[in-house]
C-alpha cells in the first residue's frame, strides 16, 4: 500500500550542489512500478519516492533509513526473493523486485548460480581494507614507490565518509586546501582507479582475520583469500545511538544517514527537523539541512555549553534556530513515521526536570552524539586495544608511524581514533610509507618525506580546537 | 583470609553447574564454584546445541535417554528454551544405511525408537532439503536442542537460590592434597579450602589434574562452527550429513548453526582458519542450495575434550580421598551434562550411582583399558 505515488523528495536546486544523477531506472516495490537513478542504492531510491518504512521487527514496529552506510542493519529488504539485503549499500537497478520484510523472513525463494564464482588466494605488498581518505590516500603513496596493493571497499563506490562532505577543507593545495569534501575523493578515486599498482574491489567485505594474518574476503563474485605482507585497516566510524523512547521509528536518523541522503544523493532527508547533539557534526549538518531545503526547529545539546566551534554555532543561528544546551531528547512520537518529538531539560546530575518539556513539531530527529571507531575487524588480528574516550572508544595502541603492536599491521583514519579527513589523509600515506620501508628496506626518500608528515601531523594539532584528540593520541601512542 | 566449603566445582560450564544442582536438590549445597572467566565461556556456550540419545553403547544410550527426560523436566521447573525437534541423521550410501540399521536396533532394544527413514519421509520433515545423493536416513524422534545461554543462566539462578556460592574470573593455579586426602584449591586469588573437589574444567581439566599427580589421558582438539542470520523456523530437526561429519541445525532465534570435521591436531590453540567458511558452505549448500543468499554471522571455535574410547570420565578418583572428575564428553557433553550432574551428585552423597552403567565410566576404566568404544561421534 505504497501511497505515496507522487512523492519526490529529491533536491533539483541546491545553493552549492549540483547533482548528477544517472539514467532513469525501474523496479518494483511490493508489486507497484518505481523510479530511481542509476547511482543510487535501493533504500535512496525508495526514500527519495516517499517510503518511510522499509520493514517490520518481529513486535511489529516500523523501521527505516538509519545510517545508511551499511552498518545498522535498519533497511535490509527482500530483494528478487532474498531477504535481509542492505538496501542501503545495494545498487538500484532496472526491474528489481523490492519486498518488505514482516518479522522474521522466510528463507530466500531462489538460489544464486554458483557458476562463475571465483575461489582465490591472492598476495600482496599492502592490503588496504576502507577506501575513504586515509585508505586511498595510503593505496597512492605505497603504489606510487612501487608497492603491490590490493584496496577493499564494502560499499559500490569509492571515498569513504569524504563523499558527503560539501565544505570547503583549511590548509595547503597538497593537502586539498580550497576544495570540497566530495571534490577530494573524487580526484582520489580517480587516481586510484587508473592507477595500474592498485588492484580495487569494490562491493567486496573484508569479513574476518583468520590464523597467519590471512584476510578473508567475499563479494558477489567470489571468495578471496589474501596473504599480505603489511594491512592497513581504514575501516572509519560508525554512529554512537541513544535511548529513548521511539528512538527507531523511521525518521530518526543519523547525523551520517541524513549527510548520506541529502550530500551524496540529493535527497531532502525531512522537512521540519530536531537535531539533537550541537558537536561540530550536529551544527554542519543542521546548516547543510538548511541548504537544502528544510526547516531546523531547534538543537539541542545535554551539556551546559555547545560542544561545536563557534564559527559552526554562529552560522545556524544567523537563521534564528534555538539551541537549547542542557536539554536532551525525552521521547518521539509518530504512526508510521516521526510526527513529533519532547526535549526536556537536565540537571547538574543529567536528570530530566520535570514541568520543563517542551514539544517540537518535526518530521526528523538527527542524532549526532559521536562517532565509535571501527575496529572490530582490527582487533581480530590480536592487536593490543584500549579503551580512550577522547579517541571514541576502543582502538589500537600504535607507534606515530601508525603500526600496530602486531607487526606489519597497520590503522589509519577514524578507526585509529575519530579525527577527520585531514588528518586521515596524512595518516594514511604515514601507514604506507613504514609499509613501503618495511617492503623495500632502507629509502631515503620514503624515510624524509614520512618525517615530514609526522611533524606536519604534530603541528595541525597543537590546534587548541583539537586539544581532546590530542590527549586521545597521547595515550594511543606507544614507542616505535 | 581462607574460606571452607564442603566441595569445590572446578568450572563454571553446563557440567559444573547441574553437578552444583543435583547436589544441592539433595541438600548438599555448601559448594563453591570457581571459574576462571565466566560462566558458559568455555566449549558450553560455543556447542550446538544438539541432545540425542542416538549412541552406539549402552552406556551413552541408556544415560542420555534419562538425560533426556531431565531436559526435558528442568527446561519446564527453570523455564528455559529446549524442543525435541528429532535428529535426522542423513546417509549417501547402502554401508552407511546398513551400520545404521544395526545401530536403530540396539537403540530400540534400549527403548530409543529411531528408525531408518526414506528419502521421501526425509522430504516429509524437511520439504527445502536437496535430496540428491541421499539414501535415506536414521530418524530420532526423542532428540532436540535447547539454549545454553538459557540453559546456563537459569541455573546460575537457581544454584544462588539454593545458597551455592559462584566466584567467576578465579583461575585455579593447583588442587592441593595432603596424605592423599584433599584439602583444597590455591587460586590467582587466594587459598580455598575444601573436603572434596570436583573437577568439571573441560579443557582445563588435563592440567588441573596434573598438578595433583593424576594422569587424564585426554586431547583438547579444536572444532569449528558458524552460525547464519535468523529465518521463520523452516525446520526442526538437527541434520547430520554422515558422509562429511557435518550438522546442521535452526536454534531457537531462527539462526542456522553448523559445524564440521575439518583435519585439527590436539592442544592447539583455538584459530579461525579461512579455509573453514568455505568448506562449510560447500557442504551446506549441497544440502540446502538456497543458503548461498544466506550471510554468516558469526564463526568460532571450541574444543572437544576427547578421551580415548569418547565416553566421558565421571566419578571419583580412587587414589586421592574427595577427588572426583567429570569432564572427557567427547563433543557431547552439552546433552550429557543433566546426568552427569547427577550421576556425579550421587557419587558424592550416596557413593554409588543409582544407574549401573555409570559405574563403567570412571577413570579406572582408562587405568584398566577397558575401553567401550562409541561410534557416532561427528562435528
Ligand atoms: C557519518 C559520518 C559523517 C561525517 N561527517 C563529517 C563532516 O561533515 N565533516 C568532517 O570533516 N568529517 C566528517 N566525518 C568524519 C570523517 O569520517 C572523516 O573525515 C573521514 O572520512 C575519515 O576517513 P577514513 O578513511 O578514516 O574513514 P571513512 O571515510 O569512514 O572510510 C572507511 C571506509 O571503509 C569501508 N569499510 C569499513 N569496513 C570495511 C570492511 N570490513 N571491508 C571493506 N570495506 C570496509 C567503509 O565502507 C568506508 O568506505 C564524518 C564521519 C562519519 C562516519
Ligand atoms: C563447536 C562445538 C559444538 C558442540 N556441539 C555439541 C552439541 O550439539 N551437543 C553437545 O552435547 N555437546 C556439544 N559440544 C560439546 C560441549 O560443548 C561440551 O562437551 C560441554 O560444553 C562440556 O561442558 P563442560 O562444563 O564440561 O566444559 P566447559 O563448558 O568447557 O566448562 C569448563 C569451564 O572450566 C573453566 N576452567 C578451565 N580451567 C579452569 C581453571 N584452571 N580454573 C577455573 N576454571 C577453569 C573454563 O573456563 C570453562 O568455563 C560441542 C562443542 C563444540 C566446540
Ligand atoms: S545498514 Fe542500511 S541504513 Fe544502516
Amino acid at each position: 500500500m505504497p501511497s505515496s505515488k507522487k512523492i519526490d523528495r529529491r533536491i533539483w536546486e541546491h545553493p552549492i550542489l549540483e547533482f548528477k544523477r544517472g539514467k532513469e531506472v525501474r523496479f518494483y516495490f511490493e508489486g507497484e512500478e518505481m523510479k530511481g537513478y542509476e547511482g543510487e542504492s535501493i533504500a535512496v531510491a525508495l526514500y527519495a519516492s516517499g517510503i518511510d518504512i522499509f520493514s517490520w521487527t518481529e513486535d511489529n514496529r516500523p523501521r527505516g533509513a538509519f545510517c545508511m552506510i551499511g552498518k545498522c542493519s535498519s533497511c535490509f529488504m527482500v530483494v528478487n526473493g532474498i531477504p535481509n539485503v542492505r538496501t542501503c549499500r545495494e545498487p538500484v537497478r532496472d526491474g528489481l523486485r523490492i519486498e518488505r520484510q514482516r518479522g522474521l523472513p522466510d528463507i530466500p525463494r531462489v538460489t544464486r548460480d554458483e557458476e562463475g564464482l571465483e575461489s582465490k588466494t591472492l598476495e600482496t605488498d599492502f592490503l588496504v581494507i576502507g577506501a575513504g581518505p586515509a585508505g586511498l590516500s595510503a593505496a597512492l603513496k605505497a603504489a606510487e614507490y612501487g608497492l603491490d596493493v590490493i584496496l577493499v571497499e564494502d560499499h559500490f563506490r569509492l571515498g569513504g565518509q569524504l563523499v558527503k562532505q560539501t565544505h570547503k577543507f583549511f590548509g595547503s593545495k597538497d593537502l586539498f586546501g580550497g576544495l570540497r569534501g566530495f571534490q577530494i575523493a573524487e580526484e582520489l578515486s580517480k587516481k586510484v582507479s587508473s592507477n595500474p599498482k592498485i588492484k580495487v574491489f569494490l562491493e567486496t567485505l573484508a569479513y574476518g582475520v583468520f590464523k597467519d594474518l590471512t584476510i578473508g574476503l567475499a563479494s558477489k563474485k567470489g571468495h578471496y583469500k589474501v596473504k599480505a605482507k603489511n594491512i592497513l585497516f581504514s575501516t572509519g566510524a560508525y554512529e554512537n545511538y541513544l535511548a529513548f523512547p521511539g528512538n527507531d521509528l523511521p525518521g530518526v536518523m543519523g547525523a551520517g544517514g541524513a549527510q548520506t541522503l541529502m550530500n551524496e544523493y540529493g535527497i531532502r532527508p525531512g522537512d521540519k527537523v530536531l537535531t539533537i547533539g550541537a558537536g561540530n557534526v550536529g551544527l554542519i549538518v543542521s546548516y547543510q539541512l538548511l541548504q537544502a531545503g528544510a526547516k531546523v526547529k531547534a538543537i539541542v545539546e545535554a551539556m551546559p555549553q555547545i560542544g561545536g566551534w563557534v564559527v559552526h554555532a554562529a552560522k545556524v543561528r544567523r537563521y534564528g534556530i534555538p539551541i537549547y544546551t542542557r536539554h536532551t531528547i525525552k521521547e518521539v512520537w509518530g504512526n508510521n513515521r516521526v510526527e513529533g518529538a519532547t526535549i526536556v531539560q537536565v540537571d547538574e546530575k543529567w536528570q530530566p526536570v520535570p514541568g520543563t518539556e517542551k514539544d517540537i513539531d518535526c518530521d526528523l530527529v538527527i542524532i549526532s552524539v559521536g562517532l565509535t571507531p571501527d575496529t572490530k575487524l582490527l582487533a581480530q588480528t590480536g592487536a593490543k586495544m584500549k579503551w580512550i574516550p577522547e579517541l571514541g572508544g576502543l582502538v589500537a595502541l600504535r607507534t606515530k608511524y601508525m603500526e600496530t603492536t602486531v607487526p606489519g599491521v597497520f590503522v589509519a583514519g577514524d578507526a585509529k581514533g575519530i579525527e577527520e579527513a585531514t588528518t586521515a589523509i596524512v595518516e594514511g600515506k604515514i601507514a604506507a610509507l613504514t609499509a613501503v620501508l618495511r617492503v623495500l628496506g632502507h629509502v631515503d626518500k620514503a624515510v624524509e618525506e614520512r618525517r615530514q608528515l609526522v611533524q606536519y601531523l604534530e603541528q595541525y594539532r597543537q590546534s587548541p580546537l583539537l586539544s581532546r584528540s590530542r590527549r586521545g593520541i597521547e595515550k594511543a601512542t606507544i614507542e616505535s | 583470609m581462607i574460606m571452607k566449603s564442603e566441595l569445590i566445582i572446578i568450572g563454571g560450564g553446563i557440567v559444573g553447574l547441574y553437578s552444583a544442582y543435583f547436589l544441592a536438590e539433595k541438600g548438599f549445597n555448601d559448594i563453591l564454584i570457581l571459574e576462571k572467566s565466566y560462566l558458559g565461556s568455555g566449549s558450553t556456550f560455543r556447542c550446538a546445541t544438539g541432545i540425542r540419545a542416538s549412541f552406539t553403547t549402552e552406556e551413552h544410550i541408556v544415560l542420555l535417554k534419562e538425560s533426556i527426560n531431565l531436559w526435558k523436566k528442568l527446561s519446564r521447573e527453570l523455564g528455559f528454551y529446549y524442543e525435541q525437534g528429532g535428529y535426522i541423521w542423513l546417509f549417501r550410501n547402502e554401508e552407511q544405511l546398513k551400520a545404521f540399521t544395526e545401530f536403530s536396533k540396539l537403540h530400540n532394544k534400549f527403548g530409543v525408537p529411531t528408525r531408518i527413514i526414506s528419502v521421501d519421509e526425509i522430504v516429509e520433515k524437511v520439504p527445502m532439503i536437496n535430496t540428491e545423493g541421499l539414501v535415506g536416513g536414521l530418524f530420532d524422534p526423542i532428540a532436540g536442542k535447547a539454549s545454553p545461554f538459557q540453559a546456563v543462566f537459569s541455573l546460575e539462578n537457581a544454584l544462588k537460590d539454593k545458597g551455592v556460592k559462584i566466584r567467576t574470573l578465579t583461575r585455579v593455579k593447583k588442587i592441593i592434597a595432603e596424605n592423599g586426602r584433599i584439602k583444597g584449591v590455591e587460586t590467582d586469588s587466594g587459598t580455598f579450602e575444601a573436603d572434596k573437589v570436583l573437577i568439571a574444567a573441560g579443557y582445563g581439566s588435563r592440567e588441573l589434574a596434573k598438578t595433583i599427580n593424576v594422569d587424564l589421558p585426554l586431547n583438547n582438539v579444536p572444532h569449528h562452527a558458524l552460525v547464519t542470520e535468523k529465518f521463520k523456523e523452516a525446520f526442526k530437526p538437527l541434520l547430520i550429513d554422515w558422509t562429511y561429519s557435518a550438522y546442521i541445525v535452526q536454534v531457537q532465534h531462527g539462526n542456522f548453526l553448523m559445524g564440521m570435521d575439518i583435519e585439527e591436531k590436539p592442544q592447539q590453540p583455538l584459530y579461525q582458519r579461512v579455509d573453514f567458511i568455505p568448506k562449510m558452505a560447500r557442504v551446506a549448500t549441497r544440502l540446502f542450495p538456497w543458503m548461498r543468499n544466506v550471510n554468516v554471522l558469526r564463526y568460532w571455535t571450541g574444543y572437544y575434550v576427547m578421551s580415548p574410547d569418547r565416553h566421558p570420565i565421571i566419578g571419583p578418583v580412587e587414589e586421592v580421598d574427595g577427588l572426583y572428575i567429570a569432564t572427557g564428553f567427547s563433543g557431547h557433553g552439552f546433552m550429557m551434562a543433566p546426568i552427569a550432574g547427577e550421576v556425579v551428585s550421587e557419587w558424592i552423597v550416596d557413593g554409588k550411582p543409582k544407574y549401573r552403567v555409570a559405574e563403567n565410566l570412571t577413570l579406572r576404566r582408562i587405568k584398566e583399558g577397558k575401553f567401550i568404544h562409541e561410534k557416532a561421534v561427528f562435528g
